[in-house]
């Protein structure tokens, strides 16, 4: 049984990528823009956190060029960002899983926080210049989501027995 | 490790990407399949629009035929008047051996995306590569200027809007061509009109067209209207503010402009040429495939500025139609291409004669004739 399972409904977690991106250039009202969460990363987030032998860096390195290219942006630009997010996931990993759900936030606020500066930073070079705090927003939106997406894929992989 | 072959990775991508054109054919292969995402988030609205047109009822539908009726006729009574401008227009260029005879070609894309980025103005439209666009081409909507492509993929391209901030285009004051550079401001109502001298003669107002110097915009083509000159004694120069007149955040259906590659001597004798299979016709529908430009703008100008250029004056008696001028004027700013490329036949004849008379009285008279 466990043999067999070994890898079972992998797929899945490719949709939710797929929905993600979707949901990452979705049309939003004007003033929603700017709150954006950064949907792939907090995917990546989670699934680097449940099954970090199946999602690490490299497949957030081939969303980060993907997101590249929907955005028009350098490649390489987000897919460093990715990258990056799911390094310091991955290396808090241990410490993350045995956090209640307010602390897993914060930490993702931070993370989130560090990478959309150094986006800020890259773009800066390339560039396009925004305005600093804004940048933060989706961070923030993105860690309010936290808890909602992370009970969300945690029944969806429950469901679907995704290991 | 992998984190630092990865970082290496990315930023030799980053550099080789904005340094050469290397990984272009890698980029639009990717797009092939990803700017499908695009396509899917706008499905919803699709299908709503398309149930919306099934189930809208009669009485609606009947009513917006009507309107597109008025609508069409209007225009139709312009393109009359236009033809003869334009003509004329042609031939008052010839007599001054200038060459400044654009006949564009359009062609309508449909919006299909915005830029998720809120701090950058750019859309995503419906043509690419396979449909002909090419990079720096300008996109109009029905009301003027929208900006120009920067990106191209296969079947999708990506269009920077005049108000980005990264972007500017050179622009003229239609009432005396004052020349300017309008930029983006990041605001989707606002460009600023930059290094312009306190004392230049621009008020509120004015219409700014593209003036076609940085070769990249065709000239002629409504760009902003302006809204506010202040004069601020500390400042070296006035702070202009103009509001785009396209729609730029708001029209879903957009036109290509296709610029025309002739050299002026060929377009003066394809204009020649049109005009003796015209002569030898007695007045057929030939005319050169699309109308030019340079009329369309002065049409607004004529209603909006009364008594500037004299070419301008002809387009108010509205003799042969039942259109009043000042009805039809927002529409007016509307690209001429849109327009059939044949002209009625009623006033065939007035443009072949005011060749030889003074412009300005030539088409109003042969119209109070008809």
């Amino acid at each position: 049984m466990v043999g067999a399972t070994a890898s079972r409904n992998g797929w899945m977690i490719w949709l939710t990528f797929a929905i993600g991106m979707l949901l990452s250039v979705s049309p939003l009202p004007q003033f929603m823009e700017i709150l954006r969460p950064l949907w792939l990363a907090l995917l990546l987030a989670f699934w680097a956190l449940a099954l970090p032998q199946k999602v690490g860096m490299v497949t957030a390195w081939c969303l980060g060029l993907a997101e590249d290219v929907l955005y028009g942006t350098l490649l390489g630009q987000n897919a460093l960002i990715l990258t990056l997010i799911t390094f310091l996931v991955l290396s808090l990993q241990q410490r993350l899983r045995m956090f209640p759900m307010w602390q897993q936030s914060l930490v993702i606020l931070v993370i989130f926080g560090l990478a959309q500066l150094v986006q800020l930073w890259l773009s800066a070079l390339t560039g396009n210049r925004q305005p600093t705090l804004a940048l933060v927003l989706p961070a923030l939106v993105s860690a309010l989501l936290w808890p909602w997406i992370s009970f969300g894929l945690r029944g969806l992989r429950r469901r679907y027995k995704i290991n | 490790m992998r984190l630092l072959v990865l970082v290496v990775l990315s930023v030799a991508l980053m550099v080789v990407d904005a340094r050469f054109t290397l990984l272009k054919p890698v980029r639009s292969q990717m797009s092939l399949v990803l700017m499908q995402s695009y396509w899917i988030t706008d499905l919803p609205q699709r299908l709503w629009q398309g149930v919306a047109s099934q189930f809208g009822s009669r009485t609606e539908l009947v009513a917006e035929n009507e309107k597109l009726k008025t609508e069409n006729l209007l225009l139709q009574g312009r393109m009359q008047k236009l033809a003869a401008l334009t003509e004329q227009n042609v031939r008052l260029r010839e007599l001054l051996n200038s060459s400044a005879l654009v006949n564009e070609k359009v062609e309508v894309a449909e919006l299909i995306g915005m830029d998720p980025n809120p701090f950058t103005h750019r859309i995503i439209i419906n043509k690419g590569e396979r449909d002909g666009v090419v990079l720096g081409q300008p996109v109009l909507d029905a009301r003027g200027l929208m900006g120009q492509v920067v990106e191209l993929m296969p079947y999708t391209s990506r269009v920077l809007l005049l108000t980005d901030t990264t972007h500017s285009i050179p622009v003229q004051v239609n009432r005396n061509g004052l020349r300017a550079i309008a930029s983006g401001t990041g605001n989707p109502e606002r460009l600023e009109l930059r290094h312009v001298a306190d004392t230049a003669d621009i008020k509120e107002g004015d219409l700014l067209v593209s003036s076609g110097l940085g070769q990249r915009f065709p000239a002629g083509y409504p760009v902003a209207t302006v809204k506010e000159v202040i004069h601020d004694s500390g400042q070296p120069f006035a702070i202009v503010r103009a509001v785009p007149t396209a729609a730029l955040n708001r029209s879903r259906y957009l036109l290509l402009v296709f610029s025309d590659t002739r050299t002026p001597e060929e377009r003066a004798n394809d204009a020649a040429q049109a005009q003796e299979n015209l002569d030898a016709q007695g007045g057929g529908p030939i005319i050169p495939a699309t109308v030019p430009k340079p009329a369309a703008v002065i049409a607004p100008a004529a209603a909006a500025v009364p008594a500037t250029a004299p070419a301008a004056t002809p387009a108010k008696p509205a003799a042969t139609t039942p259109v009043k001028p000042a009805a039809a004027h927002p529409a007016a700013a509307k690209p001429p291409a849109t327009a059939p490329a044949a002209k009625p036949p009623a006033t065939q004849p007035a443009v072949v004669k005011p060749a030889a008379k003074p412009p300005v009285s030539a088409p109003a008279t042969t119209g109070g004739r008809e």
